[in-house]
């Protein structure tokens, strides 16, 4: 236990930071062209994304083939650490590098690893996660979207006949990681299969789905399947194994989605409290006081979800369980709810206003931004996306203290 | 940030996970809680241990390990609701000694021969820029005035160091147990023996001025003794609540009702989810605070007090999920829950309570007025 890592990850932050200084994306670059979804790619982001690759620093955990160098989990963590602080987005096509990528890196045939993953991990193709439908939300196993083989399981098509919804960036992506029901008789958590599907496929229509805020650039979806036929060899991994390949590939992305989470919490903060005198001072001494109560209380949740994370990483990174792990993406979100609406609280009715907050794209389309009322409602994004607090909640109850299911 | 464990320190945990449970079992502590045993047998079994030694340096007896184990410790101590004067002798006294540049008494207490404390409350309230002893020169020395209330151990530790005000700041004297009027405060708690020290007019020679008043750097040093201190009761507190999480969650499970156990039900479930990420929530920031204590890193100030702030969170909500979940057998004096729980409250209010580490939070983010507690 000790503050400081050791010299030589400070050494690879240092050469990671000098690279980053020399290569990034500029502010007025990502000002001027923010990702508007999480499926869109500008070309700034296009750029950055095979510049991160190609010198190894996209995913450092990999081998340099994959766009990494071979580094262990706390070189990957100093990384992620460096491009927060510096405010750039490690990728705008956050499901398609965190979950699409490493899934089919995992699970997929060489074939699709050439034509999938690589394409996304070089900024050439982005892609979408298409798992919910209008009655598989919480029960995501409960989906019905249907694919039917004809023919052998060589030469043959998938038939795909379904709906999906609350697909991120379905409006901008060019393929589809498709999770539907093949095998209609097993039980319902052994029929799922995932499938690549382009969204240029004839019979996918995508129907945007303007958001709570910030309506004019939606990034959620619903898709309609109508008959759509893909190759067989479009299956990832073997039939039936799609649920079983859902958690490990979200797990994978566990071990890390912390620290994002934590220094986009850190950022508002930030901002809370430097902009906070302003408003105190308005303030009688007893509202004054309630205000800053409420701010030390997020600061030091704000410091508590910090170490919660990294306490949790350090086990992991030793190769134990980290049960703290289960906690950060209920607590994280949690805290960045609150911490926007406390913000938007001490600021008072100015935060009612709309649009006052331009975007300046260094933020991932799925972080909250805008105004603090604007981030506040775009806030639970993220305690409603890839599982809610509650079902996290139960996961925590059940998985990691071991209380029976109920 | 490295906030794991070692090797060497899982493994000093656990044996002293092993040796508590067999010292220091739930009798004792009912022993206690009667007014029937001492804790003269534990204190024993830990002074063979080395463990008062194990964090002073080695010039001076000690085992020249740092305040992450003494943690590790006090951890283990609060776990058990153990009575021992340890707690108070190494992160009050021993704390203060070194804090204050001095190495007064540590022989002593590395062996174990001699205990000791810390006293600085003023009714209950530690705030180290007002201590309510005042200090007179006289000669070369001090003669003290006042009285500090809620002093561990008070009663019985063989030293005390007295956080003292003078007219030119703040210094730190030992007086030894015997020249003090104690009396002991009737708490909650009996594993945590509290008491109320006069001060009339005790005589304290030279070499008993630890940190002399109006030395430079004194009022930091005297925030820095505090603070160790501080993060004592947090991990010693946050323990306790670990103590009750657990329990609790075991109850969950082997307990029905409805032909079910309680704790499949959601509405227990999600409880304990939460009080999980109390505890986790307020050691993690424990332990941030003890690595800045160890590495006398400059965060330490906002991090003793956000980590105590959220040691008193976690043990309101830890002593009352873990009651409510209980039912009626939680409610009676014959089921040992109710040790943890009293331990808990009490770490919760020793060393200033949730609003009071907070309005130092605010203080040190620039928010609060001029004037407010620091
Ligand atoms: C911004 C955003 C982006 C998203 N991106 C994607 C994406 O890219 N791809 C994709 O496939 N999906 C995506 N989703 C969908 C997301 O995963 C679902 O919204 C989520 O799983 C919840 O499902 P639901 O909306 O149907 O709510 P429901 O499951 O209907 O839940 C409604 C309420 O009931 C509660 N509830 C449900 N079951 C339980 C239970 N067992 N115990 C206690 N409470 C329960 C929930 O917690 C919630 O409060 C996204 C969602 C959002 C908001």
């Amino acid at each position: 236990m000790r503050l400081r890592f050791d010299d030589s990850v400070e050494a690879t932050r240092q050469e990671f930071r000098e690279w980053l200084a020399a290569n990034r994306p500029s502010v007025e670059e990502m000002a001027a062209d923010p990702a508007v979804s999480t499926g869109h790619a500008p070309d700034w982001a296009r750029r950055w994304t095979r510049a991160m690759f190609d010198a190894g620093w996209l995913v450092p955990g990999w081998p340099p083939e994959l766009g990494g160098r071979g580094a262990g989990p706390i070189e990957t963590f100093v990384v992620l650490e460096e491009l927060a602080a510096a405010h750039v987005p490690r990728t705008t096509n956050v499901q398609g590098l965190g979950i699409v990528a490493p899934s089919i890196v995992d699970y997929g045939t060489p074939e699709q690893v050439r034509d999938h993953a690589l394409p996304i991990l070089r900024g050439e193709l982005t892609a979408c996660l298409g798992m919910s439908e209008p009655d598989a939300g919480s029960d995501l196993a409960s989906l019905s979207t249907r694919a039917v083989l004809e023919g052998d399981e060589d030469t043959g098509e998938w038939v795909i006949d379904g709906q999906k919804v609350w697909t991120s960036g379905a409006n901008y992506a060019d393929f589809c990681f498709l999770f539907c029901r093949t095998e209609p008789d097993e039980p319902k958590h052994r029929g799922i299969s995932i499938l690549l599907v382009p969204m240029d496929a004839p019979g996918i229509t995508v129907r945007p789905l303007p958001e709570i805020v910030h309506p004019d650039e939606p990034d959620l979806n619903e898709v309609f399947l109508d008959g759509v036929r893909v190759p067989a060899a479009s299956l990832v991994g073997r039939r039936g194994d799609g649920w079983a390949m859902a958690n490990g590939s979200l797990a994978h992305e566990r071990g890390m989605v912390w620290v994002s989470a934590v220094m986009g919490l850190e950022e508002a903060l930030g901002s809370l409290v430097a902009g906070a005198p302003a408003h105190l001072a308005a303030m009688g001494p007893h509202e004054r006081a309630l205000a800053v109560d409420q701010i030390v209380q997020i600061a030091i949740d704000t410091q508590a979800a910090r170490c919660l994370g990294q306490r949790g990483f350090a086990k992991l990174a030793r190769g134990g369980s980290a049960p703290e792990q289960a906690l950060m993406k209920l607590y994280a979100s949690d805290c960045r709810q609150r911490v926007a609406r406390i913000a938007a609280d001490v600021q008072g009715a100015d935060s009612l206003e709309l649009g006052s907050v331009p975007n300046d794209g260094h933020q991932a389309v799925d972080e909250p931004r805008g105004t603090w009322m604007e981030q506040w409602f775009h806030s639970f994004a993220n305690t409603i996306s890839a599982g809610t607090s509650e079902i996290q909640r139960n996961i925590v109850a059940e998985r990691v203290l071991g209380l029976p299911r109920g | 940030m490295d906030l794991e464990f070692t090797d060497d320190q899982l493994e000093l945990r656990d044996a002293a996970r092993q040796v508590l449970a067999g010292a220091c079992p739930p009798s004792l502590v009912r022993s206690l809680y009667e007014g029937t045993g001492s804790p003269e047998e534990l204190w024993k079994v830990i002074r063979e241990l080395d463990w008062p030694a194990l964090g002073l340096p080695e010039e001076h007896g000690g085992l020249g390990l740092g305040f992450v184990e003494v943690g590790i410790l006090v951890e283990e101590l609060g776990r058990v609701a153990a009575p021992s004067p340890l707690l108070a002798t190494v992160t009050q006294f021993a704390a203060a000694v070194r804090g204050s540049g001095s190495s007064f008494a540590l022989g002593d207490v590395a062996s174990g021969r001699r205990t000791g404390t810390l006293a600085l409350a003023d009714d209950g309230r530690w705030d180290p820029t007002r201590p309510p002893v005042r200090a007179e020169s006289e000669g070369s020395g001090y003669r003290l005035t006042g009285r500090v209330t809620h002093v561990l151990d008070g009663d019985t530790a063989d030293e005390v160091a007295v956080v003292v005000g003078t007219d030119r700041g703040p210094g730190v004297v030992a007086v030894p147990g015997s020249e003090v009027v104690a009396s002991r405060q009737t708490t909650v708690d009996p594993t945590v023996p509290l008491a109320t020290l006069e001060f009339d007019g005790v005589a304290v020679p030279t070499e008993r001025v630890l940190l002399a008043p109006g030395a430079p750097g004194a009022a930091d040093a005297i925030a820095r003794i505090v603070d160790e201190a501080t993060v004592a009761i947090v991990l010693s507190t946050v323990a306790t609540c670990r103590a009750i999480f657990e329990a609790t969650v075991e109850y969950a499970k082997v307990r029905h009702q409805f032909g079910r156990p309680i704790g499949s039900f959601q509405a227990v479930k999600h409880r304990l989810a939460d009080c999980f990420l109390a505890v986790e929530r307020a050691g993690a920031l424990g332990w941030f605070a003890a690595l800045t204590v160890a590495e006398d890193d400059p965060r330490r100030p906002v991090a003793v007090a956000m980590a105590k702030a959220a040691a008193a969170d976690c043990a309101q909500l830890l002593s009352r999920d873990g009651l409510q979940l209980h039912g009626g057998i939680g409610f009676t004096w014959e089921y040992d829950l109710h040790f943890l729980l009293k331990r808990a409250v009490t770490g919760d209010l020793l060393f200033g309570g949730g609003a009071f580490h907070r309005s130092r939070v605010a203080a040190m983010l620039g928010l609060a007025d001029d004037g407010e507690a620091q």
